[in-house]
């Protein structure tokens, strides 16, 4: 079980900051560690139709492979831009020594909670460790301590909380079914699956909707997701990036795994059903909001709740092609969403304002950023020849040859309006003229190393999709099919 | 209990409140503990005693007293209304309850009525009193409401997740006190109705 060295690394590097003192260190051991990381995910998933079982406890498979995959790149990514940014915010004096290595401590533990999730056997401890991701991040979105962001951060833990807390009622009626239905005292995955046949589909259905609830309250499916907007503006942009990127897809992940268990037993129609749903809500949400925001990262936030929004409706279509655009669709917009929300970081250090009407002429006072913020923003608004055009396609696809011709349909409009808003808002800040006297940006080489990294992640896999990871997520969308 | 809750004014009031919630919490555990005679159980309900009766609630005391908050809690919706949407949150949970567990189990049925009001119940304490500490006590009454469910229907749950929930349930007091002073620091209030910064 060399592949659980994984969880070792997170743990190592939140022990180290109490040792190291500088910045710099600090950050080239978070890189390399990272690296070692993606390393060790990128080879275990090279055997996708695997599955680990190791003391009972720990639950490897092809799905938990690829959310471990995205992970890991989308930390290497935000631990080479950290480095540059904790380095600016302690230049300001913005922080001190001690709060920059308390920021590696937290990073750290944050991690290794999310990679937690993945490999775990038991539903119930998966609970437990999303639960404390929860806590872990809530300091970080709390991070500056004044009184925006630890409204963010009250506001955060409790929804979440509550949304949590739902999801473990969901659990525990999952428990009810299988130790009374099933005869078997365990909420291990492994066991669920083996005595699906037998519970009873009546409870599974309430079960499964208290889960979607609560864990999609953390996923950040409308209308549970007023925390989001509010903990991704105020979190420092690194952070930002990975609540947006991963974690909401880690807790979508639990969602999918009591999917599986409760479309094997009742068809998937009533999993779907919810599911195409609260995606078409997310998404109607997040347009309305969208068209109106002023704030650069709250904006970015809102196409969080869209993206989710459209992976949930891309699971709800089903079959092969639809969670094949799906499971992809969390990959990529993961990477585009760091990528973006490192630029809106580096643009909000330079002008101190989160108003995008006071940004104005991005491309000439900040060269490097304003380009990948732009194609950064075309890519997220789903044009070709980015990555998220190609999920959204098979999608789409996936849903007009499923015969959910209508809900495909308001899924296009919502798509076509939220592209106009992001487009309308990005284009005015990043042309139009320059603000007198401002200094040309300086990027820090890991900052530079993490956009490139992203960028071309973006673009290769809107090309075309290697083989090696062709397969990793068509064994994923089989374990979802129940394989 | 939870309906004395509701009415309570007092943050002192609603603590103890919540400490003697935990006690017959602890007192249905102990004897599920008796009829099944397992080992796991009896420690659970030890940790229940020591941990939601005396710490926690102790724990909560403490913070009022060093915040100096104004010990009155703050309503949206007056005692009696409160009483009266408790008692039809109960009535909803009956309802729910009857439509999806089989007949023949009472036992189990009863619980899940009991625990799922609860739960309702301390989900209405967190939307509709204005102080932040109450929000607090409005999750832990959830979570109290969570373990009656799962002690009472499953006969407990595998005993490390149990553990693993006292541990996170302890985690989250602690954390959630130290952001209550933050708040108080800042804000020099802990009303949470006044927290609206942000928006849209």
């Amino acid at each position: 079980m060399q592949a659980l060295f994984i969880l070792l690394i997170p743990l190592i590097l939140a022990i180290l900051p109490a040792f190291v003192k500088s910045n710099k260190n600090n950050g080239i051991a978070n890189i390399a560690g990272y690296t070692l990381a993606l390393g060790i995910a990128v080879v275990l998933a090279s055997h996708p139709s695997e599955k680990l079982l190791f003391l009972n406890f720990f639950y490897i498979d092809a799905l938990s492979m690829y959310f471990m995959l995205t992970v890991t790149v989308i930390n290497l990514a935000t631990a080479l831009y950290s480095t540059g940014y904790i380095q600016n915010d302690l230049d300001k004096k913005v922080i001190s020594q001690k709060k920059a290595r308390l920021y590696y401590v937290l990073f750290n533990i944050f991690t290794f909670t999310m990679l937690l999730v993945t490999v775990l056997n038991n539903l119930g401890i998966v609970w437990v460790a999303i639960e404390m991701t929860t806590l872990t991040s809530a300091f970080l979105v709390g991070f500056y301590n004044d009184k925006k962001s630890v409204e963010a951060a009250w506001k955060y833990i409790i929804i979440c909380s509550v949304g949590l807390t739902l999801a473990f009622l969901g659990t525990i009626l999952f428990y009810y079914t299988v130790s009374k239905d099933g005869g078997m005292t365990s909420l291990n995955w492994t066991d669920m699956v083996s005595v699906i046949q037998r519970l009873n589909p009546q409870v599974l259905k309430i079960a499964f909707l208290f889960i979607i609830v609560g864990y999609g309250t953390k996923a950040g499916l409308a209308p549970m997701h007023t925390w989001l907007p509010d903990a991704h503006s105020q979190a420092l942009a690194p952070i930002s990036a990975l609540l947006s990127g991963v974690l909401l897809k880690i807790s979508f992940y639990a969602i999918l795994r009591f999917s599986v268990i409760v479309n094997q037993s009742i068809g998937s129609q009533f999993t779907g059903r919810l599911f195409i749903i609260f995606g078409l809500i997310s998404l109607g949400i997040s347009a309305g909001f969208i068209l109106l925001q002023k704030d650069i990262k709250r904006l970015l936030a809102y196409h969080s709740v869209e993206h989710i929004g459209i992976i949930a409706f891309g699971t709800g279509i089903g079959g092969e092609l639809g969670l094949f655009g799906a499971l992809l669709h969390v990959f990529n917009h993961a990477a585009t969403k760091a990528l973006m929300f490192f630029s809106a970081g580096n643009i909000i250090k330079q002008y101190d304002t989160h108003n995008m009407h006071l940004i104005k002429g991005v491309i000439k006072t900040m060269p490097f950023t304003g380009f990948f913020a732009l194609t950064g923003a075309f890519a997220l608004g789903g044009l070709p020849p980015f990555s998220i055009f190609l999920s959204e396609l098979i999608i789409l696809i996936a849903g007009f040859t499923k015969g959910a011709v209508v809900a495909s349909c308001i899924f296009l409009v919502f798509l076509a309006t939220i592209f106009g808003a992001l487009i309308f808002h990005f284009s005015k800040t990043i042309f139009g003229p320059a603000p007198e006297g401002a200094i040309t940006e300086k990027v820090p080489l890991t900052t530079k190393i993490s956009f490139l990294l992203l960028f071309t992640l973006i673009v290769l896999l809107g090309i075309y999709i290697p083989q090696y990871f062709g397969t990793l997520i068509t064994s994923a969308a089989a374990v979802l099919q129940g394989a | 209990m939870s309906y004395i809750m509701v009415i309570s004014k007092r943050m002192t009031s609603i603590i103890n409140m919540f400490s003697l919630q935990s006690f017959f919490l602890f007192l249905s555990t102990f004897l599920i503990a008796m009829e099944l005679s397992s080992v796991e159980l009896y420690v659970v309900s030890a940790l229940i005693l020591i941990l939601k009766v005396i710490l926690i609630p102790w724990f909560l005391h403490d913070i009022v007293k060093k915040v100096h908050a104004d010990s009155n809690l703050g309503f949206y919706i007056n005692p009696i209304l409160s009483l009266f949407i408790a008692i039809l949150l109960t009535y909803l949970a009956y309802f729910f309850t009857l439509r999806i567990m089989p007949a023949d189990n009472h036992f189990d049925t009863i619980a899940f009525i009991v625990s799922l009001s609860v739960i309702l119940i301390g989900l209405f304490i967190m939307v509709f009193r204005i102080k932040a500490l109450t929000q607090v006590i409005g999750l832990l009454i959830m979570e109290n409401g969570l373990f009656l469910a799962a002690v009472a229907m499953c006969g407990s749950m595998p005993f490390f997740v149990e553990i693993a929930l006292f541990f996170d349930i302890f985690m989250f007091v602690i954390i959630i006190g130290i952001f209550v002073y933050r708040i108080n620091e800042l804000f020099t209030h802990i009303d949470v109705d006044k927290l609206n910064n942000l928006r849209g």
